[in-house]
């Protein structure tokens, strides 16, 4: 075979996958940087949606500094504020901003505020088995699926029939979601049910692993978790506001507001204010701000932070 | 023969030695000291439990601290920041004044824009810190005020007051000065309404929310609500939600206007009060809640809510408060509960809405005009007509708790009913706590029941069988083996449970009712068919090994049911469906329509399969220990005197073994109620209050592993979960003491003379 075909078909077969996968890092994002006099532990404590990230965060960090050992736990984000308040980690991630109540524990304690990192893009995501006849739901919808109070106005829903899945008359909706420590079960609560209340039906489960594998094994399920614990046993389902289009959770729509669920994914950290963070735990965080941070953060299945995000938030650690 | 000297005892040999003697008493100490030591144990757990517990039940300490005078007189708002250290005061004038509360100094601000024209009307709100002047004009001017903190060399921290000014709005519609005025900010959508010396206007702003900076706030547009009042606007109150609007009117009504993004439209009109004006009107945190004082007094909460059938939210009374008294009303909420100040006269009341309890309530030296809680809530601020402010401490850690919302049906703010619910926490500060133990003592009965009801007879039966009949070599092996499958760990079970079985047994019900039917059927209708049998027949086996005939016709009886099971449905779980007049044979379609109740994956029946892992090793173990146990002479003279293999059994070894059988039920009791990992991954969690086989449930003990990682020490979420701990230590305590009296009267009553 003639050597330019072949190298040319080589090329080709790899820009297909290149482009079907489109990256979104931003060029603008800064390189890593390996500094001198980092070593020590490293101790995480908070979200289960992060916990894979942190993994691989640390993992890649160790990479660069073979010194520094450790530990990530993720039982949810309500575990973070206490742990980093009692000294348990030095970096508490979450799924969503702390409530003043957490931060006013911190402060009583320390007499400042603890300060927070937005570290990756996280498209909140309603899953639903990959058989089931979706196109996808309203938030109204949604907030009367999950929802006893249902403060966006709309109706009961509990059948698939509601939802126009004719062929799933009779069918109850099976519920899946997080335990209460999650900061997606809060975030969900919030921005979903507009504070309401859940149903008690909602089965409650104590991993965004555990959501994703219920519902994988329950045609008639729907549940929700961060869009990184996707399997091929379930499918996000497109979300809109009511205006007869719906989004899926893609990196564009989150950007633009388009997909309502968007949030940032936070590690907040103990800084004393006008004193700079202890080496290794600045470290840890500009890594995982870097391009190589942001990679992982895709390949994750997140979405990474624009340049300008990265570099506001540098400025306020280095404050 | 020969004569054998009779040997003469050794009298050493009747003395025990030392050594023996004093390993003797040492042991008698040590066992002593250990038993000691269990009970102080179990003493010490229930003290630890009930310290945790006993704070709950504290009321709200309040004591008056600093009261500064200030130069401001007449204050008509006053708003603090959230460390409780600088108030200002607004006296209707153009500018603030800053009062600090710790050295006492003053510091005053002007408000840019409004010189030249009079106050007419002001609403301060406390969660955004903004102040809402209407001008006499007709024009509207909010300020943001700002505290700004920062660190000085000694990391002390300093907080500089400031004042943001927002742009100026006109109104269009109506005449005349403002008279009344409320700005709802939800954020993404606000609304501003303003009632005016003639015509009542809305002003409607949006802002589109995205992940990257805040959108530019706009103008949507201007509503006039004129024309919908009969009588002249005395208040109005916008909801920091943004979407909510209510207005008073002199003749005692109100109306409730919804936005909805658009504009508002009229959906309630009532009379909380009857003829009686509403004199002040103030959202609770939330905004879902409004506490109303008639001009009499009276002190009314309302709620937002969708009555039973109703499609929309309307207000309605849902928890009765007392009067205060007659006198200028005063308002403030707290940022953090749903705790709100309410004052009239020289009374002070610091009132809870979801308990509708009064958390406290007294006189103070002056009346107060105006008040303020600071965002922790932690203090609380007054100020007179002459300019004094008086700072109170206010220290309610547990507002939230009472008997009645453990244990009580609560009617919570938005809910149709009063229920027992528990939803602990929410994603959001103004988040209700909704703390009834009640779902989950059900769930941990409910549990233990199904578990109960599927392990008993099993292991009971299996234990007798073992004992009684099983040939001593046969024995050897099954004991240990079940000893086994108690050392399973209980996460695997549950995992097991929850993610391999659920899936596969959710379209099997029927199947799995005709096998547990067809299996106990076949084993007796094979004992009838054994015994009818000649000697000849029986001798084939050993007595004992009957079961060897037995196991290969249960399979074949359990397959036959299992594969049966499809026809099964088709005959009795036909389910209609109304809306094609269709015929389903679907046992999950067929229960909630033949029952009214829900049918889940994870449910009971699950539960009852994984629990049995674990409690049938338990009871068996025990109870085939009790059984083996009885004395060999009884059993051996019972069958020497001609009884049959069950009449030994029914009239000699259960009676005797009654009180070890009794134990062991007590011990897989205690292990059903105590198991938490299988119910934390089988049974979904879901709290609700029903006893329906089809449904999950969350139990005290699951309850208490999930929440309690989360739970901040100290808090109220905390000490509740330790409340149900004691619960749980209550519930196995007093059964387990009952359990023993009866067990002590079988021991009596069957005791061997």
């Amino acid at each position: 075979m003639n050597p330019i075909i072949k190298s040319s078909l080589i090329l080709l077969g790899l820009a297909i996958p290149v482009s079907a996968q489109k990256s979104h890092i931003d060029p603008a994002l800064p390189d890593y940087n390996v500094v001198s006099g980092v070593s020590g532990s490293l101790s995480s404590v908070g979200s289960d949606t992060l916990n894979n990230l942190m993994t691989l965060w640390a993992e890649g960090f160790k990479k660069q500094y073979p010194n520094v050992t450790t530990s990530i736990e993720g039982k949810g984000s309500s575990t973070a504020p206490t742990a980093l308040m009692e000294g348990i980690a030095t970096l508490g991630p979450m799924s969503r901003p702390m409530k003043s109540e957490e931060i006013d524990a911190f402060e009583k304690k320390f007499g400042y505020k603890p300060t927070e990192v937005r570290v990756a893009i996280d498209a909140l995501a309603v899953f639903a088995h990959k058989d089931a006849p979706l196109e996808g739901l309203t938030l109204k919808q949604v907030d009367g699926i999950f929802s006893s109070t249902r403060k966006l106005g709309g109706e009961d829903i509990t059948d698939w029939s509601q939802l126009g899945v004719k062929a799933w008359s009779g069918r109850t909706i099976s519920l899946y979601g997080r335990n209460s420590a999650s900061g997606t079960y809060g975030f969900f609560q919030e921005h979903v049910l507009a504070k309401g209340d859940y149903k008690p039906s909602v089965k409650e489960q104590p991993g965004s692993s555990a959501v994703v594998q219920g519902i994988g094994g329950d045609l008639y399920a729907l549940g929700y978790s961060g869009i990184g614990y996707i399997t091929s046993g379930v499918k996000a389902v497109p979300l809109g506001s009511g205006d007869g289009k719906f989004y899926e959770a893609t990196y564009d729509n989150s950007l633009s507001g388009d997909y309502p669920l968007a949030r940032f994914l936070l590690i907040y950290v103990n800084k004393k204010p006008g004193k700079a963070l202890d080496a290794t735990t600045l470290e840890f965080v500009k890594f995982a701000l870097s391009k190589r941070g942001q990679e992982i953060v895709e390949k994750d299945g997140y979405f990474p932070l624009p340049a300008t995000v990265v570099e506001e938030t540098l400025n306020t650690l280095s404050k | 023969m020969s004569e054998q000297p009779l040997s003469r005892p050794d009298p050493d040999r009747f003395e025990v030695s030392k050594g023996t003697l004093w390993l003797d008493r040492a042991m008698n100490h040590i066992i002593r000291i250990g038993g000691v030591a269990v009970i102080l144990a179990v003493l010490g757990i229930f003290f630890f439990i009930v310290k945790e517990v006993v704070p709950l039940f504290s009321g709200a300490n309040v004591a008056a601290e600093k009261s500064v005078l200030s130069e401001s007189k007449r204050p008509l708002e006053m708003g603090v920041d959230e460390w409780g250290t600088y108030p200002f005061l607004y006296d209707g004038g153009n500018e603030l004044t800053f009062i600090s509360m710790i050295d006492g100094s003053r510091k005053r601000i002007a408000l840019p824009g409004i010189d030249g024209t009079t106050v007419t009307a002001t609403s301060y709100d406390p969660i955004h810190t903004r102040l809402t002047l209407g001008l006499a004009d007709g024009r509207i001017a909010t300020f943001l005020i700002i505290y700004q903190t920062g660190f000085d060399d000694s990391a002390k921290r300093t907080i500089t007051p400031s004042v943001d000014a927002e742009p100026v709005y006109e109104m269009k519609s109506g005449a005349g000065a403002v008279r009344t005025i409320s700005y709802g900010d939800g954020g993404g959508q606000r609304l501003l309404i303003a009632a005016r010396d003639a015509g009542v206007s809305v002003l409607r702003f949006g802002k589109k929310r995205s992940l990257l900076g805040e959108g530019r706030l706009m103008l949507l547009g201007e509503t006039d609500l004129s024309g919908k009042f009969d009588a002249p606007v005395v208040a109005v109150t916008a909801s920091q939600n943004g979407d909510d609007l209510l207005v008073a009117t002199s003749d005692g009504k109100l109306r409730f206007f919804k936005g909805g993004g658009g504009e508002p439209k009229l959906r309630q009109t009532f009379s909380p009060f009857g003829e009686e004006p509403v004199r002040r009107m103030d959202y609770l945190f939330g905004g879902v809640s409004v506490a109303m004082t008639g001009d009499s007094g009276a002190q009314k909460v309302l709620s937002l809510f969708r009555p039973e059938g109703a499609s929309e939210r309307q207000f309605g009374e849902t928890k009765a408060f007392d009067a205060i008294g007659v006198g200028h009303p005063i308002f403030s909420p707290s940022l953090r509960n749903k705790t709100f100040l309410i004052g009239a006269g020289k009374t002070l009341s610091l009132r809870y809405l979801t308990s509708g309890a009064t958390r406290w309530q007294g006189e103070v030296d002056f009346v107060p005009v105006t008040a303020a809680i600071d965002a922790k809530s932690e203090h609380f601020f007054i100020a007179g007509d002459d300019g004094r402010v008086q700072r109170f401490k206010l220290d309610d850690s547990h507002p939230e708790a009472s008997w009645k919302a453990f244990f009580g049906k609560v009617w919570y703010e938005g809910g149709g009913k009063p229920v027992y619910q528990w939803q602990s926490t929410g994603g959001s500060d103004d988040f209700e706590p909704k703390l009834s133990l009640i779902p989950l003592i059900t769930g941990s009965l409910k549990g233990t029941f199904y578990a109960l009801l599927f392990s008993i007879p099993i292991a009971l039966l299996a234990a007798i069988f073992s004992a009684a009949f099983l040939p001593p070599a046969m024995k050897q092996v099954v004991k240990p083996t079940m000893e086994i499958m108690a050392s399973l760990p209980s996460v695997v079970l549950g995992f097991l449970a929850g993610i391999w079985l659920a899936p596969i047994l959710q379209d099997k019900v029927p199947s799995v009712i005709l096998v547990v039917v067809s299996l106990p059927i076949t084993a007796l209708l094979f004992g009838w068919i054994w015994s009818r049998q000649p000697m000849r027949v029986r001798g084939l086996l050993e007595n004992g090994r009957e079961w060897m005939a037995l196991i290969p016709l249960l399979l074949i009886a359990a397959w036959g049911a299992w594969e049966l099971g499809p026809l099964f449905e088709r005959m009795a779980f036909v389910y209609n469906d109304p809306a094609s007049g269709m015929q389903i044979a679907d046992f999950r379609l067929w229960w909630p329509q033949a029952t009214g109740l829900g049918y889940d994956q994870r449910n009971c029946l699950i539960v009852g399969f994984a629990m049995g892992f674990a409690v049938i090793p338990v009871i068996f173990t025990i109870a085939e220990d009790a059984l083996s146990n009885v004395p060999r002479t009884l059993t051996a003279a019972a069958s020497a005197l001609g009884a049959s293999r069950w009449q030994v059994v029914w009239t000699i070894i259960l009676p005797v073994a009654s009180p070890g059988i009794f134990s062991a039920l007590m011990i897989g009791f205690g292990r059903a109620v105590g198991e938490t990992m299988i119910m934390v991954m089988a049974t979904g969690n879901t709290p609700v209050t029903e006893w329906n086989l089809f449904s999950g449930m969350r139990t005290l003990s699951a309850n208490i592993a999930v929440e309690l990682p989360e739970a901040a020490p100290g808090s109220t979420h905390y000490r509740t979960l330790f409340l149900g701990a004691l619960v749980l230590f209550a519930f196995t305590f007093f059964l387990n003491s009952a359990a023993e009296i009866v067990r002590q009267k079988l021991r009596d009553k069957n005791r061997i003379a």
